[in-house]
């Protein structure tokens, strides 16, 4: 008789199981995978009130799901579901389900009966309210769009961008622990508000020994790029600011607002509540806005707050800013897996040291060279090579993006390189985990191959050794070999 | 099949799609003679539509050009010029941007127009060209790693005229090298020699009956992006008329004399090329030796 236990059983094949990976790598949500998950039907529908949120929902959603919303938005009528289905071509079936399930899951719309039976589709009227207001006009101006004299003292966009970025520095200098050796100043250091939101998000955690240190989450952080990390760490800030007493809707459409406003221009902040203030010296803090004086009427939001929601409008237009572009590049790679940066930032120095040894620092370069072992300790950090490759990629030197655009591929970094550090990832997984059910202790061989051939014919066996009269069958197919191994015995096999 | 589809798309979401309409403002199109309230209604839905083509994707870009008898000019976006504008609703700054812009600048247009005292055809092949200028600049100007797709979308009332066939074909053929699709929405006429150039170039040609749902046509029509269209299910394209037209006469033909040469089509034979001035030796009357006749059968 056989003798049934139930585990797990590993076979080897490439593949990156759930169980073994460790749970606790950075979590990085688009708006779209923030509101599915975080917030119920009744408050989307509050959220939909605010026209600013109904643009970045629209902007956020699939292709073919925004060519259904603006095709059903003038239509007062609900809208046969047969006849929105019969619009996508066959070939991307799959595809239109995905934005339909997707316009389902945000309620965007709903299914409405009509007469005649047929279930039909019908906009949310609060979020066909708002777009199209945004898209026609009408309805009440956004709350910091009221007319402001003149600026004495206008600021340019090169102030802005330079502004944010050292205070968005300030955050990461913080993080990495380069702020106070660097000489920093007051002004360098971050508010105890900020600090929270940094513990709370898992980015740093208090250590006994050495007060806040950071986590590897928190190097992950560092790995994204500023669009990246400025969305992550306003999503965490917003999981906050229902404790601080300030309303997520407000929140959000201020966030928006800020993201759909015209950069290089000033924005009054007159008739704002006072959290909303608060909030506003909590975005100045990191840089999305400046504002010169903590009281005065007038900010102007920087280029971190600009399309925050997506990294591509971000890239197309910051890289088309030239000074920008030449301030941001600063990494050549080789294809003798060499890396040349050309920077003397503690912190890019900090980050770049996390997959490469460092060979040698001069005062304005550093050069490190990517090598297994190097990679291996970064993965085992649990960072990802797909993350290692975005670094290196987002911060290539404008040279190297010449290149990209010579021999038109699709990366600026060598091939060989790219390839290889995936590899060297791969290398990791090579186990594949199955749960399944062990079946031993056969009396006789004529038992063992019967029933290894069954499972072989219904291919559930994961294993089996002859030898040993030992299989391993997958656990969902347990209960049909448990059934013919019953008949087979019965029938005195 | 997968794999190319997603990364297909997620290129189509990171480029930026550049969307040139030229919008034919000739007063002695048919439908603005009989009812001067269908140019204003025209412009509206232009005006949402332009706008519903930003809102689909932050890195979208927008040209408006108008189309008269006389000349091209651009409605959107004005260069140099910083238009100062508060929010007054709540409509979406950069969307009133564009609708107080392309409204002030046609109207300056219009009141500056020339009297004019026969109706008049409108340069739609050289706004196109205008058009087309503009998108190669913009092109050029796109940072390293950045793909841009561009569209032109014609939106006329008149009638094309062959005169300027030299000018569609060069437009056309132009586009189709640059990979830019040329759209057309005919509002009055049906229009052989756009149709011809949207079908080079890939594009859609719609003939719109009624002005009335002239929105919701351009919006189901033209405002997915080419890449988007193969996903959805659009009008079919009716059989294109391919006559060319003759150099002489400029007018269309079914069968002609073609320059084995510089291949200029002519309704009648003529010993010298006009185009590029190659004598063809006749010998004896045509009709004798029709077999050396330069001879082509251009019919479709």
């Amino acid at each position: 008789m056989a003798d049934t236990k139930s585990g797990r059983f590993a076979s080897s094949s490439a593949a990156i199981s759930p169980l073994v990976q460790s749970p606790e790598n950075l979590e990085c949500k688009n708006f779209q995978e923030y509101l599915r998950t975080r917030q119920t039907p009744e408050t989307l529908e509050k959220l939909y009130n605010y026209p600013p949120i109904c643009l970045a929902v629209y902007r956020e959603l699939p292709e073919i799901a925004r060519q259904f919303v603006i095709r059903i938005l003038f239509v007062d009528q609900p809208v046969p579901q047969a006849v929105v289905t019969s619009w996508g071509a066959q070939r991307v079936a799959k595809e239109q389900m995905e934005a339909t399930s997707c316009l389902t899951a945000l309620c965007v719309w709903r299914v409405t009966a009509i007469p005649g039976g047929l279930a039909a589709w019908e906009l949310s009227p609060t979020f066909k309210k708002s777009v199209r207001q945004v898209l026609l006009g009408g309805g009440k101006p956004w709350a910091m769009t009221n007319t402001l004299d003149k600026d004495s003292k206008p600021r340019d966009i090169t102030f802005l961008d330079s502004y944010a970025m050292s205070r968005w520095r300030c955050v990461l200098h913080y993080m990495v622990g380069t702020g106070g050796r660097n000489g920093g100043t007051d002004a360098e250091a971050i508010s105890p508000d900020a600090v929270r939101i940094l513990l709370h998000a898992n980015l740093m955690k208090r250590d006994e020994r050495d007060g806040i240190t950071i986590t590897r989450q928190g190097f992950q952080f560092l790995l994204l790029d500023t669009r990246a990390q400025v969305w992550h760490f306003m999503l965490q800030y917003l999981e906050t600011c229902e404790e601080r007493g300030i309303s997520l809707p407000e929140c959000l459409s201020m966030l928006f607002q800020l993201s759909f406003s015209t950069l290089g221009r000033d924005y009054s902040s007159e008739g704002m509540n006072s959290q909303m203030l608060t909030f506003l010296q909590h975005l100045r803090e990191f840089g999305l806005v400046f504002q010169r004086k903590r009281k005065e009427g007038r900010f102007y939001p920087t280029r971190l707050a600009l399309n925050v929601t997506n990294k591509d409008a971000a890239q197309a237009s910051t890289t088309a800013d030239e000074e920008r572009m030449q301030e941001r590049g600063y990494i050549v790679v080789e294809t003798n897996y060499r890396v040349y940066a050309y920077t003397d930032s503690q912190l890019q120095v900090a980050v770049l040291g996390l997959f490469t040894e460092l060979l040698y620092r001069f005062p304005n370069l550093v050069v490190g060279v990517l090598t297994r072992d190097s990679v291996r300790q970064a993965l085992r950090g649990g960072i990802t090579a797909e993350q290692i490759v975005s670094y290196l990629e987002q911060y290539a030197h404008p040279n190297m993006k010449l290149v990209e655009s010579a021999i038109q591929s699709k990366s600026c970094l060598p091939p060989t390189v790219v390839d290889q550090i995936k590899l060297w990832e791969l290398e990791r997984n090579r186990f594949t985990y199955t749960e399944g059910v062990v079946y031993n202790q056969f009396l006789s061989q004529n038992d063992f191959v019967t029933l290894r051939d069954y499972a072989q014919s219904i291919n559930m066996l994961v294993w089996q050794n002859e030898r040993t009269r030992t299989m391993v069958v997958q656990k969902n197919g347990h209960d049909d070999v448990k059934r013919y191994w019953k008949k087979y015995s019965k029938s005195g096999g | 099949m997968e794999i190319p589809d997603v990364a297909a798309s997620k290129e189509a979401e990171a480029s930026i799609d550049l969307l040139a309409i030229v919008l034919d403002t000739n007063p002695s199109q048919q439908i603005v003679r009989q009812n001067p309230q269908n140019l204003t209604q025209i412009l509206e839905a232009v005006i949402a539509f332009g706008n519903a083509h930003l809102m689909q994707k932050a890195q979208n870009k927008l040209a408006v050009l108008s189309c008269s008898h006389y000349t091209t000019e651009f409605l959107f976006p004005l260069p140099g010029r910083h238009v100062e504008l508060r929010q007054i609703d709540g409509q979406y700054e950069a969307f009133s941007l564009v609708e107080k812009t392309v409204k002030q600048q046609l109207g300056s247009i219009l009141m500056n127009a020339p009297r004019l005292s026969a109706p008049c055809e409108s340069l739609l092949a050289g706004s196109m060209s205008m058009a087309l200028c503009y998108i190669s600049r913009l092109q050029r100007n796109v940072p390293a790693g950045v793909k841009m797709h561009s569209r032109i979308l014609v939106l006329t009332g008149s009638n094309e005229c062959a005169s300027q066939y030299m000018t569609y074909m060069n437009v056309f053929f132009t586009a189709q090298k640059l990979g830019i699709v040329v759209d057309t929405c005919a509002l009055d006429k049906t229009l052989s020699l756009l149709q011809q150039g949207c079908d080079i170039t890939n594009g859609q040609f719609l003939k719109v009956n009624q002005l009335d749902g002239l929105l919701q046509y351009l919006l189901w029509v033209f405002l997915p992006s080419p890449q988007m269209r193969h996903k959805l299910v659009l009008p079919p394209t009716p059989k294109v008329d391919y006559r060319a037209s003759c150099f002489c006469h400029r007018e269309l033909i079914d069968i002609g004399y073609v320059c084995s040469v510089c291949l200029s089509v002519f309704c009648k034979y003529s010993p010298i090329c006009t185009t590029c001035h190659t004598i063809f030796k006749t010998p004896g009357p045509l009709p004798v030796k029709p077999k050396k006749k330069k001879k082509t059968d251009k019919q479709i």
